[in-house]
């Protein structure tokens, strides 16, 4: 593909997609750091993998996307040329390579001729073998001229030439390869680098904060006293920690009243995490649930599933069928470690004790007694 | 998900990449055994500058026939391009290979190379696999088993290598007595001077050493051992002992060489010893 009129030619700012990429780039870089140390810190090993797959993949898809155009960038050949200088800067510093910029009058035989401002290191020993208005010999694509290069080895044939010829100025601006994005672009990799961040922060609180929470060196109970709504007035204590919630009625009020059962085990249930239960137990006064693990969700039952309407009525039959004489206490145990729900209600009185297995839905299953 | 589904999960990974790898090799399609390989000859060296940079080598006009068009080429090694060629006589020959298709990609390497079967990288994801299930043994069966896992292997592949070692000693050692001496005369010291990131400079001292062999071949190379007190050695006259056949396997002292081709093959030893104690290690503490 020929150039026809490389002075008019500007570089092609590919500026949209450039900023577009440099804005994923920082969004993956923030997402996978904060994936990766959050993590390492709540030791949880999704986020690690994440933040370390997260970039792997993304160069990967990067290396895949840019393939074609680098094949095609690759395939171009090399134009070779001579070339006047026309200015020299040097910036001189403390290693042996030294930046130079130079600006150049390209002629090639035959396109038209093009200046050309390009910035190449030139080694300190030879900067004296290029003077103002010297020819040397460069090399470009003929798709993108600004990235020409000086040829410091030649080879005899174009050394040759560049030792006799004699080449005229190229009037005009000089094309540059230059990105004039600027701020523009560290800005918005900068935000991308927050907004990833930001992002995996948002999705993975659950885990980043709560279990932080949960997994923190003491449980901290929280005790709250409130009126209950019975006629006699006396108050129940509620007492939550991160495993277990308790609820004891105050006197002369029972389990066993109706709708008590339920409206305690709702109080230990409130809020928007249904947690389930490995384990409740019942007794006169006293309600203790047993949650199960948090990140544990298929272990337990809901606790607010157990048929607590029956109760009342099993825990009479336990007391009244089974030969215990003058039932004193009873205790509701209702299982669900192994999976299925099992209710075992035990009934001790002067005569012994009675025992009733129901299964989930309050259907009695075995009776025995003592 | 644990450590150990991540783990299958990277073995299982870098397995389909070896996999399609080694397919690829089969096949014939990957990049090493695309790649066009010829044999280039050294028409010009020129002579490196005093002071001069190291980097790019020596600077050599090198000409190949194309054969494609069956014409002659002239290429020069400015830039990129390949391996550093070092040593360099008119006549010399030397590997040129590119792409196919892009003759102006082209790269030099020290001697004509034979064409390679790409396995290079399929045999990498192999050994990243090994490393995940090595990893995957020591979680489930304990830290020693990774010991066991580094040692063992590297252990055997090093036993099975020793008598090629010390066969390629032996012959080196032959080489070497039997090497012509020449007069050599140190023609330049490159100097390279850069900046790291800290702010330190550091200097590279490359002296260059040019003789001629008694068929009259002038060789140029770069000396980077046996030379004492390089920064002070322009000009200074050297003796260089080069093999009849390959100029470019030169020394200034082959009992210096002498020594250390025997201390390769002890320290091979010593890697092999080590290697073995570390899986018996492993093995005791499991």
């Amino acid at each position: 593909m020929n150039s026809s009129t490389p002075t008019a030619y500007r570089p092609e700012t590919r500026t949209a997609t450039n900023l577009s990429l440099g804005f994923l780039t920082g969004a993956v870089i923030g997402a996978s750091l904060t994936a990766f140390i959050g993590g390492c810190v709540v030791e949880r090993t999704p986020l690690i993998a994440t933040g370390l797959a997260l970039p792997a993949a993304y160069g990967l898809l990067f290396l895949l996307a840019t393939l074609p155009h680098r094949a095609r960038e690759a395939a171009v050949v090399p134009r070779t040329a001579l070339a006047a200088i026309e200015s020299l800067e040097a910036f001189r510093g403390e290693a042996s390579d030294v930046p130079v910029r130079f600006e150049l009058s390209v002629a090639p035989d035959d396109t038209p001729a093009f200046r050309v401002e390009i910035r190449q290191d030139v080694n300190l020993v030879e900067l004296p073998d290029y003077r103002r208005r010297g020819i040397v010999v460069v090399e470009y694509p003929p798709d993108r001229p600004w990235k020409t290069r000086i040829v410091k080895r030649p080879t005899p044939e174009w050394e040759d030439r560049a030792a006799l010829a004699q080449l005229d100025s190229v009037p005009g601006p000089a094309m540059k390869d230059e990105t004039p994005e600027g701020c523009l672009s560290g800005l918005l990799t900068l935000l991308g680098l927050l907004l990833g961040t930001a992002a995996v922060l948002l999705l993975f609180r659950a885990d980043l904060f709560d279990s932080h929470d949960a997994e923190g060196s003491a449980p901290r109970p929280s005790v709250t006293s409130s009126p209950s709504s019975s006629p006699s007035s006396s108050s129940s204590t509620i007492t939550v920690t991160s495993a277990t919630g308790t609820v004891a009625l105050g006197p002369g009020r029972s389990m066993l009243d109706k709708g008590e059962l339920r409206e305690a085990v709702e109080s230990l249930t409130q809020g928007a995490d249904r947690r389930r239960a490995l384990t409740v137990v019942v007794q006169n006064r006293l309600l203790t649930v047993v949650f199960s693990p948090t990140g544990v969700r298929t272990a337990g039952v809901d606790p607010r599933s157990l048929p607590y309407d029956r109760v009342p009525e099993l825990v009479e039959e336990a007391g009244t069928t089974l030969g215990v004489g003058s039932p004193r206490s009873w205790q509701l145990t209702a299982d669900g470690v192994s999976g299925s729900l099992r209710l075992t209600i035990v009934v001790t009185g002067g005569g012994g004790a009675g025992t009733v297995q129901t299964d989930g839905q309050g259907n009695v299953l075995r009776r025995s007694g003592s | 998900m644990g450590w150990d589904r991540f783990l299958v999960l990277w073995c299982a990974g870098w397995g389909v990449v070896a996999l399609i790898g080694y397919g690829m090799s089969l096949a014939g399609v990957t990049k090493a055994q695309r790649t066009v390989r010829l044999t280039g000859r050294i028409e010009r060296v020129r002579p490196p500058r005093h002071g001069g940079s190291r980097t790019g080598g020596i600077s050599v006009v090198v000409t190949y026939r194309d054969p494609a068009s069956g014409q002659q080429v002239t290429v020069t090694n400015d830039g990129e391009r390949g391996e550093m060629i070092t040593v360099a006589w008119e006549g010399r020959e030397v590997g040129l290979s590119h792409p196919p298709g892009r003759p102006h990609s082209y790269r030099f390497s020290n001697t004509p190379q034979e064409p390679g079967r790409g396995l290079g990288r399929p045999s990498f994801a192999l050994f990243l696999v090994y490393v995940g299930l090595v990893v995957l043994a020591a979680l489930d069966w304990g830290w020693p088993c990774a010991l066991i896992g580094f040692g063992g292997p590297w252990a055997l592949m090093g036993a099975v290598h020793l008598p090629e070692a010390v066969r390629a000693k032996n012959r080196r050692i032959e080489r070497l007595a039997a090497m012509d001496t020449v007069p050599g005369h140190v023609v330049a010291v490159l100097k390279d001077v850069g900046v790291d990131e800290d702010g330190d400079t550091w200097t590279t001292i490359t002296p260059v050493v040019s003789f001629t062999t008694r068929e009259g071949t002038a060789v140029t190379a770069h000396c980077t051992s046996n030379l004492p007190d390089p920064a002070g050695a322009y000009g200074r006259d050297v003796t260089v002992h080069y093999t009849p056949t390959d100029p470019a396997d030169f020394t200034l002292d082959p009992a210096a060489e002498h020594r250390s081709q025997k201390r390769d093959v002890t320290f091979h030893v010593l890697m092999c010893v080590v290697l073995v104690a570390t899986a018996v290690t492993g093995a005791a503490l499991l």
